[in-house]
């Protein structure tokens, strides 16, 4: 059993994203992360960039402009930023699905 | 098909939790929406079609709030029919 | 089936309802987050271990 989803509704949780990220990467888990509403928020983190490489990435597109969000995020590209499928697809994917 | 449940305690959550809650009929997925606690905060024209979507895609709403069922077409549940159906999801998503 | 409960922050009594009332107690596991030292790679570990995972607010 290899597979975590994380969805990240809010911007109150970073240093569990985090450290869970971490300790599920470090167990050879493969973890995907879907950041929305005010999950956004947490691109702007310092603490961001300690899940590139750990984590598959995306963040919800409208979301992200609903906050006001552009320019880069840290190692995410263009096919990174997506709808509310991505989510989905998550859900149906992974093993084991959090929500933070 | 994964039965999910996605259960909005918060005001601030109730338009992110519809929004999850679309997103996830993309995927062949059986959603029941559950807003709890409250009446919907703001119930502009956004939510309302929304909402709409959601029930022409074949996902259920419920509440435990009486106003939202006499209102907005919720199907009132009391709490322990609540928990009756969350037992029976596979994936349960709060919000 | 055995059911993990992770808590974000204290438990309001909604959550603590669900927590008792949605699973029998012999095949339910509550983890608090918000607490000190948490042990990370044992929640990464149980998440897996679970058959079932409910991330309450």
């Amino acid at each position: 059993m290899n597979t975590l989803g994380i969805l990240v509704s809010s911007d109150k949780y970073m240093d569990y994203v985090v450290n869970l990220t971490n300790a599920a990467y470090a167990k050879g888990k493969d973890v995907r992360i879907f950041f929305t509403g005010d999950g956004v928020m947490l691109t702007q983190s310092p603490k961001f960039e300690k899940l590139v490489g750990k984590a598959e990435i995306s963040v919800c597109d409208v979301s992200f402009r609903a906050k006001g969000l552009k320019g880069d995020v840290p190692g995410l590209g263009f096919k990174d930023f997506a709808t509310q499928a991505r989510n989905a697809e998550m859900l149906a994917e992974c093993e084991r699905y959090v929500v933070f | 098909m994964k039965k999910v449940a996605v259960v909005i305690k918060d005001k601030a959550q109730q338009y992110e939790g519809l929004r999850v809650s679309l997103g996830l009929l993309l995927e062949e997925t059986q959603v029941q929406m559950f807003v709890l606690c409250h009446e919907i905060a703001d119930m502009d024209e956004a939510y309302r079609e929304n909402m709409e979507i959601l029930d022409e895609m074949g996902g259920e709403r419920f509440s435990d709030h009486q106003a939202n069922a006499e209102k907005y077409g919720f199907q009132y549940l009391s709490l322990e029919q609540i928990t009756d159906r969350l037992r029976k999801a596979d994936v349960i998503i709060p919000l | 089936m055995k059911v993990l409960h992770l808590l974000k922050s204290e438990p309001c009594d909604l959550v603590e309802k669900f927590a008792e009332r949605l699973f029998d107690k012999e095949e339910t596991s509550v983890r608090k987050l918000y607490e000190k030292n948490v042990d990370w790679g044992a929640v990464a570990d149980e998440i897996f271990s679970h058959d079932k995972v409910i991330c309450w607010w």
